[in-house]
């Protein structure tokens, strides 16, 4: 990934993979790598995905029953994993949201407390 | 669960692919193929951690783990076989016990009886409040009888006689001694057994004078008529009188009154009625309930003329409660049986002590071990885990040695037990006992693995794998403490069985009153219409006794309703004639006597005279009474020539003799007062009734051994009366024996329960003080070449054991303060805190501690001090 390497990309929060996981999902099924560029892209480049973290967790969201899997052919033809939101991930994705707007929303009032005034 | 799993190669599949995208796209953006899937691969990271990382999610991780820890633990207890071996012994001779001891528990107290709805089965007790308090279970008279027979509609009634007896059976041309049962109509009707063939007594054949039939059980009708179906109607010979066969048991039936055949109780008020002669059973009826029952039984009952309950008790309230049939039936053997389930979970206690020690010296020679496992990264929850998987497999191990034990202990124990000692269902391995063992196994584990697994959470791994010796010295006071623990059990244990063994002791060297040895005894049934005339009964008693004497080597023969060691008659209503006691009714037992009874048996006459041939029929009525009746109803007076019942005349006072108890139970034998009177006095109708509930005893005192004494016997009897069976031979050492089962049965369980203990304490110390002498080896060398005898050496070694055990002495002493306080109702003879009983305690105890000491020390001489050095 030389081209990309010219600038710094954040690490992903702690738990907050999951989160953007659901999200991206919202679209449509997707496989691991799919999900794993949508990211990157969506964040502009400012988010970098650990490819060897995706996968574990997926298959955790999988083992809660927030998104389901099946194989598919990706649109290159080739064989993946295609993971799509079931109704108890979009729910999730409703909560998790929320929270996680909360918490962005206190946090930038901690760091930039005039702009509340 | 299953559905979920995903498989590992899956997963391979998934991430493959994903590198194959990633290195196409990055392809598209210009790369080499091997420059782009090399980046592609270093973008993923590490595969072989996702994969593992997806292994570990799995869910049947924690399988593979107990897998691999069985299969170390496994392998750890094959590396030690002493240790193990120690360790199932002593579990499987625990569990063993406990599981036999629960295998009666449950059959007695849990299981239910083997009848349809046996909580609908009862009996009835009565609660006296009072001056004189009671709560029991009452034999009922006839009066009490039909109230609850008539009265009671909440309730199917019957009654049955209190015991079965012996009488003759003709069948054919052969004559049987047989044990008959009486039972009223409904008596099966109350257990829902139904006759395989032919049908139960019907009300007409249970009232006074109805038709006389009977009813076999199946093994007598199998074992004298061959099965034969046609045997209903038929009538058999019973008692020398006709009864017609009405039915069979079913095979396996089980009757709270067990014998070979069952004849219609015909209960009244009259004759035996007067007393309480009837054991009741009761079963509700559909619709009704209990507290319905009881009721009813208390009305019907308060109203009765004659409250005997109530006599002799000013201000007494009786009343009357049902209890199930189950209870009523164990309720003597309930407290020996939870005493001997609390002497196996003592045993159980110190089993668990001694491993308990054991597992923490072992955890702790494991310190290397373990402390390298934990240094290469495995968590305390992972050593924790194996230390008790360790123990499950240990304690698995001995549950299923101690099933074993458990059943052949099992089957000594109901070879010890007197027969139909249980009552109902057999005793098996069933459900219940297993998951018992099971539970017990469990307990065992938590309870001696604790220890160990707490210490483990104390390691210092520096400290620990730094040191090149196994750390352990301060582990000895805890180990001291669970010695001192199982000592005092122990104790408690030896204390008990040591006040049993005495009771015994002191009831068999009991002074009996006569001389039991060189005498032989017959019985036989005169409960037969050919002996309801009081003649042919005289006649029968001279002939053959006349023959029995004839016998070379005979010195006297003589014929007794009761024998000493036997429950004799219990007569009431002795009315005293003269005297300041005149006008006093009492009760004694009542036994007729021939002329050379107390000759034959060796009771002293004190004063008076014994009674002679001529005391016959038409001369004056003569009595002979024993010291005890003088005592309690002459104060010691002189007795000779005073009257009962207005015409009786006393003629003689004699020794007391020792006899179950039958009028004031105090203690299997005891000295009850009694009064002998002629055979030949006795009216017919007075013998008829005896004769029903007793079997009189032919006896002979022989002055030394005699060839063939009881064929001989035997034909006397057949000459005077072919037609009469003995029941058997018993020496006067058989009835002792079988008056004191109960005891001999306890004093055996608790001594080998006792033994058992004391040897599981042996090891312990054993263990503790072998193991000391194998630690301290190094220091002990040391000791000697700075100039210490072995003598110091080995007391100084030995000391821990001695001093822990010492304190267990003590501390078991004064546990036995209290525990067998409990015990005082069976102990006879003796007190709670008996000086020898204790004395033999302690000796016991010091002597199994010195040994246990002594021998692991013996090595010490083998210590080679300058060898030991050397090696450091």
């Amino acid at each position: 990934m030389s081209t990309q390497e010219t600038r710094e990309r954040l690490e992903l929060l702690q738990g907050t993979l999951d989160l953007l996981i659901l999200r991206t999902l919202i679209f449509g099924s997707q496989h691991g790598q799919g999900i794993a560029r949508a990211i990157q892209q969506t964040s502009e480049e400012e988010l970098l995905v650990e490819h060897g973290a995706l996968y574990p967790a997926l298959q955790r969201l999988e083992e809660r029953g927030w998104i389901s899997a099946k194989w598919g052919t990706s649109a290159n033809n080739r064989k993946a994993r295609f993971y799509s939101l079931t109704a108890a991930g979009r729910k999730q994705l409703v909560k998790e949201t929320a929270k996680w707007k909360r918490l962005a929303a206190a946090i930038g009032r901690i760091l930039d407390p005039a702009k509340e005034g | 669960m299953f559905r979920d799993k995903r498989k590992a190669s899956d997963f391979s599949a998934e991430i493959e692919a994903h590198i194959q995208h990633e290195s196409e796209r990055l392809q598209e953006q210009g790369l080499g193929e091997k420059e782009a899937r090399a980046a592609a691969r270093r973008s993923f990271g590490n595969v072989m951690q996702a994969e593992e990382h997806l292994y570990e999610s799995g869910r049947w991780l924690w399988w593979d783990h107990l897998r691999q820890d069985l299969r170390f633990g496994l392998r750890m207890l094959g590396r030690n076989p002493g240790f193990t071996v120690t360790v199932v012994l002593t579990l499987a001779l625990s569990i063993g016990a406990n599981t036999a001891i629960f295998s009666i528990v449950n059959t007695l107290l849990l299981k239910s009886l083997p009848y349809s709805h046996p909580e609908r089965m009862g009996t009835i007790y009565t609660r006296v409040t009072g001056p004189v308090g009671s709560d029991e279970r009452h034999h009922l008279n006839g009066e009490q009888w039909e109230l609850l027979r008539d009265n009671v509609p909440a309730l199917i009634s019957a009654v049955s006689g209190i015991r079965a007896s012996g009488v003759n059976l003709e069948a054919g041309s052969r004559v049987q001694y047989v044990h008959a049962g009486r039972i009223s109509a409904h008596y099966l009707d109350v257990l829902a057994i139904h006759p395989i063939i032919g049908r139960n007594f019907s009300d007409a054949e249970d009232r006074p004078h109805g038709p006389k039939t009977a009813i076999l059980n199946y093994s007598l009708w199998r074992n004298a008529w061959g099965a034969n179906p046609n045997i209903l109607g038929q009538a058999v010979l019973l008692k020398g009188e006709p009864y017609a066969v009405i039915g069979v048991l079913p095979e396996g039936a089980i009757i709270p009154l067990n014998a070979d055949l069952y004849t219609a109780l015909q209960p009244s008020r009259q004759g035996e009625g007067t007393g309480t002669n009837f054991e009741a059973i009761t079963r509700l009826r559909d619709g009704a309930t209990w507290q319905e029952a009881d009721a009813e039984i208390n009305r019907a009952w308060s109203l009765r003329t004659h409250r005997y309950e109530l006599e002799k008790n000013p201000g007494a309230h009786a009343m009357y409660y049902s209890v199930s049939l189950q209870k009523g039936e164990t309720a003597t053997l309930r407290p020996q049986v939870l005493t001997l389930m609390l002497a196996a979970g003592f045993i159980l206690l110190i089993a668990c002590a001694n491993l308990a020690g054991l597992t923490l010296v072992r955890v702790l020679r494991r310190t290397p071990e373990i402390a390298t496992r934990l240094a290469l990264g495995a968590s305390r929850w992972q050593i924790q885990k194996q230390l008790w998987v360790e123990n499950l497999l240990l304690a698995f191990a001995g549950g299923i040695a101690g099933i074993a034990v458990g059943l052949v202990a099992l089957r000594g124990l109901l070879l010890l037990l007197p027969e139909h000692f249980l009552p109902g269902a057999d005793v098996s391995l069933d459900g219940r006992v297993l998951a018992f063992t099971l539970f017990v196994s469990l307990l065992t584990s938590a309870l001696f693995g604790m220890l160990p697994a707490l210490t483990t959470r104390e390691f210092d791994l520096r400290s620990t794998i730094g040191s090149r010796h196994s750390t352990g010295g301060d582990r000895l006071r805890l180990r001291q403490a669970l010695i001192m623990t199982e000592v005092a059990l122990t104790v408690v244990l030896l204390a008990a069985s040591g006040l049993l063994v005495r009771t015994l002791i002191h009831l068999q060297t009991l002074p009996p009153g006569f001389n039991p040895t060189g005498v032989m005894t017959a019985r036989a049934s005169l409960d037969n219409v050919r002996y309801h005339d009081a003649s042919a009964f005289r006649k029968l008693l001279n002939k053959s006794l006349a023959t029995m004497r004839e016998i070379p080597g005979v010195q006297y023969a003589a014929v007794g309703l009761s024998l000493p060691y036997e429950r004799a008659l219990n007569a009431g209503g002795i009315a005293i004639s003269d005297g300041k006691e005149a006008g006093q009714k009492v009760m004694a037992d009542e036994v007729y006597t021939t002329p050379d009874y107390f000759a034959a048996l060796q009771i002293p006459v004190l004063t008076g005279r014994s009674f002679t041939e001529a005391d016959g029929p038409d001369t004056q009525r003569v009595a002979i009474v024993n010291q005890m009746f003088v005592r309690k109803f002459f104060h010691d007076a002189n007795a000779v020539g005073r009257y009962l019942d207005k015409d009786t005349m006393i003629v003689g006072v004699v020794e007391n003799v020792a006899m179950a108890p039958g009028i004031d139970p105090v203690a299997p034998l005891t000295s009850e007062e009694t009064m002998y009177v002629p055979p030949a006095q006795m009216e017919a109708r007075q013998l008829s009734l005896l004769h029903v509930w007793f079997q009189p005893s032919w006896i002979v005192r022989t002055s030394g051994p005699v060839e063939g004494l009881t064929a001989q016997m035997q034909r006397a009897l057949a000459s005077a009366d072919p037609n009469l069976p003995c029941s058997g031979f018993y020496s006067m050492r058989d009835l002792l024996a079988k008056t004191l089962a109960t005891q001999r049965v306890e004093v055996a369980l608790l001594s080998a329960m006792t033994a058992l203990a004391l040897l599981l304490s042996a090891v312990g110390i054993f263990a503790l003080i072998a193991n000391i002498v194998a630690q301290k080896t190094r220091e002990i060398g040391i000791r000697l070449a700075l100039g210490s005898t072995i003598r110091q050496a080995m007391i100084h070694t030995g000391a821990p054991g001695v001093r822990a055990s010492a304190l267990g002495l003590i501390l078991g002493l004064i546990l036995c303060t209290g525990a067998l306080r409990a015990m005082h109702s069976v102990l006879y003879g003796i007190g709670v805190y008996d000086v020898p009983a204790l004395a033999t305690v302690v000796l016991t105890l010091g002597l199994v501690t010195l040994l246990a000491t002594i021998l692991p020390t013996l090595k010490i001489a083998k210590i080679d001090p300058a060898k030991t050095l050397r090696e450091e």
